[in-house]
Parts: structure tokens; sequence; C-alpha cells
């Protein structure tokens, strides 16, 4: 029972966190908060790739992940398409996982 | 707004996040599986899913019930972890004020990483944003079908999931990066961003490093915004 109660409450504090902005007036964000916040999606995808790729539990790790990922991020590159990019990083994780003992 | 625009769109978002599945739920069942090893059983591991729909909230969480942490510290690791929510939902606060209040009510649920990431620029371009919904759920249905195979998966099972799965995440967001950096400021936000990141994901433990380098990222990105020239200013 206690669990179910541990989760109703993650449950709340996600979700309040997620609708407050959008049903309360903090919504109306004064005009130097909403510049600011334009560039949340660039800073935003950095934070997500960077750690990602080159830090994935929190120490460095370079080798054959790094590289794919490398191959990966030249596909994106290339193509800016999200499957193709997926694909190549895959691909070459494989490959080279075979190919590097 | 016009019905079929809104059900085109629903569809548009919902197919085109379908790529993300490759990594949203392999992780949704490493997730179960490590709730099961946690001693949630098969509903609270699929209910949490469910209710919370956050996955390194329920990672953490996972966790530290493995760990015997209390209540309290699960709750304000999940606010933790979460707390970004806050900056995403407030950056489409905008463009959704056309909807109804319970309309963003419900909106605001299927607000999470992945979905963002795929719409805010349509979203932002004043599109309809049922493709918002769409992409948030397409990755609800992915991160559910994760976690009951995970639950499936969970006799015993340690460390399921072919590796560099999660390269998934990263190439995505990449693709998805690309058409912002045409901006100086933009590229600085995403410059800082990027070594704050992965400086605190080195220091610093558990989510605090996509807080950190999402505000720093973002300050970064509007103080370059006084000093651009003009001609940049408003793109």
């Amino acid at each position: 029972m206690s669990h179910w109660l541990v989760i109703a409450g993650m449950a709340a504090i996600t979700y309040v966190l997620r609708a407050a902005p959008l049903v309360t007036s903090w919504g109306q964000v004064e005009a130097g908060v909403a510049r600011h916040l334009r560039h949340l999606p660039p800073a935003l995808f950095a934070a997500l790739i960077v750690p990602a790729l080159l830090a994935p539990a929190g120490t460095l790790e370079g080798g054959v992940r790094l590289w794919a990922g490398v191959v990966g991020l030249v596909a994106g590159w290339r193509t800016r398409s999200i499957p193709v990019t997926i694909i190549a990083g895959l691909v070459a994780y494989a490959v080279l996982r075979w190919v590097v003992p | 707004m016009d019905n079929r625009t809104g059900q085109s769109e629903f569809r548009d978002g919902f197919s085109q996040t379908v790529p993300l599945w490759m990594g949203v739920a392999p992780f949704g069942a490493a997730y179960a599986l490590a709730a099961r090893a946690a001693g949630l059983n098969a509903f609270e591991t699929i209910g949490m899913s469910l209710l919370v729909y956050a996955g390194s909230a329920q990672f953490a969480a996972a966790a530290l019930f493995a760990g015997g942490a209390g209540a309290l510290a699960i709750l304000v690791t999940t606010f933790i972890v979460n707390a970004r929510a806050v900056l995403l939902s407030a950056s489409l606060a905008t463009p959704l004020r056309r909807l109804s209040t319970p309309a963003r009510a419900g909106v605001a649920f299927l607000i999470v990483d992945e979905s963002y990431a795929i719409s805010v620029a349509r979203v932002l371009r004043g599109a309809d944003p049922s493709y918002l919904v769409g992409s948030g759920f397409s990755l609800y249905l992915a991160w559910l079908s994760g976690t009951t195979a995970g639950v499936a998966l969970s006799i015993g099972v340690n460390g399921w999931g072919p590796r560099g799965l999660d390269l998934v995440f990263p190439l995505s967001f990449f693709v998805l990066l690309l058409p912002y950096l045409g901006t100086r400021p933009a590229r600085i936000a995403a410059a800082v961003a990027g070594v704050l990141a992965l400086c605190a994901r080195l220091i610093v433990p558990g989510s605090w490093y996509l807080l950190i380098a999402a505000v720093g990222g973002t300050l970064a990105g509007g103080v370059a915004d006084l000093s651009a020239p003009p001609g940049e200013k408003r793109s």
C-alpha cells in the first residue's frame, strides 16, 4: 500500500510541474522571461546530447560507443533525418563492436 | 480550429515520433526490470508508468526503493529530476493559450523531453497543438508497452536490452538541435549548456545536470541576445 502512496505522490509532483505554467497565470510570462525561454530548446538539446555521448554513466567514456555516436552525428549533420541518423549510429555500433574485440 | 487539421496533425505527431520508440520502449523495459528488482509488484511497476510517465524519475525511484529509501527522499528526488518540466511547459504557455484550460491541463501530461523536442518548433510557429498531443501519446504508448514487456521479462533477468540502443536519444536530439543553430545567441546557448551539462554530469550526482545546463544555457543565450547585431535579434 505504501508503494502506491509514493507512486501517487510522484504522479502529483510530476503533473503539477508540467501543468502549473499552462493552467495558472505563470503562463503569462513577462517579455524578458519569454525572450530567455526562446533559447531553452537549443540549451536543453545540448544538455541531453553531450553527457549522453561522452559520459553516459557519469564518467567519461570513449571507445566504440563514442565512435558510433560520432558516425551518427555526421549522418545527422548530412541528412537531417532522425531515422537515418539513428540507423547509422546503431549500425556503426554493431559493426564496431564486431570489428573491435 | 478546424477538425481535419487537428486530426492530421495528431497523426503526424504520432507517426513522426515512432523512430524514438526504439529508445523509449527498451528504456521502459529496463525501468520495469529495475522496479521489479526493487520489490515493486507487477501492478505497481506498470501503475507508476501509467501515472507518473517520467523515465529518469521512475528509474531514480526504483533505485531508491531498492536502497530502502523513505517516501520523502523519493518524492524530493522526483521533484529535482522533473523540475525542468516547468521550463518546458512555460516555454509553450504562450502558443497554447488558445486552448481551453481543461485542454491545456490534458496536454500538460503529455509534455516530456522527447515530445517537447519533436514538437516545440511547430508549436512555437503556431501550428495546431494536436501534433504535440500525438507525439506525447505515441511516446506514452511506447513507454507503457516497454514497461509491460519488462514486467513480462522480469523473471530474474538483469541488464536486459541490446547495448548501444541508448544512442537513439542523443542522436535524435542532435537532429532536432540543428535547425536552432542559425543564430549566434542560440549557438552560445547550446555550447554553454553542453559544457555545463558535461561538467555537472561528472561532478554532481543524479539528474541535476539537466536543470543546471538548461538554466545556464538559456540565460547565456539571453545575454548573447543583448549584444547580438540587430539583424539577428528577432530570429
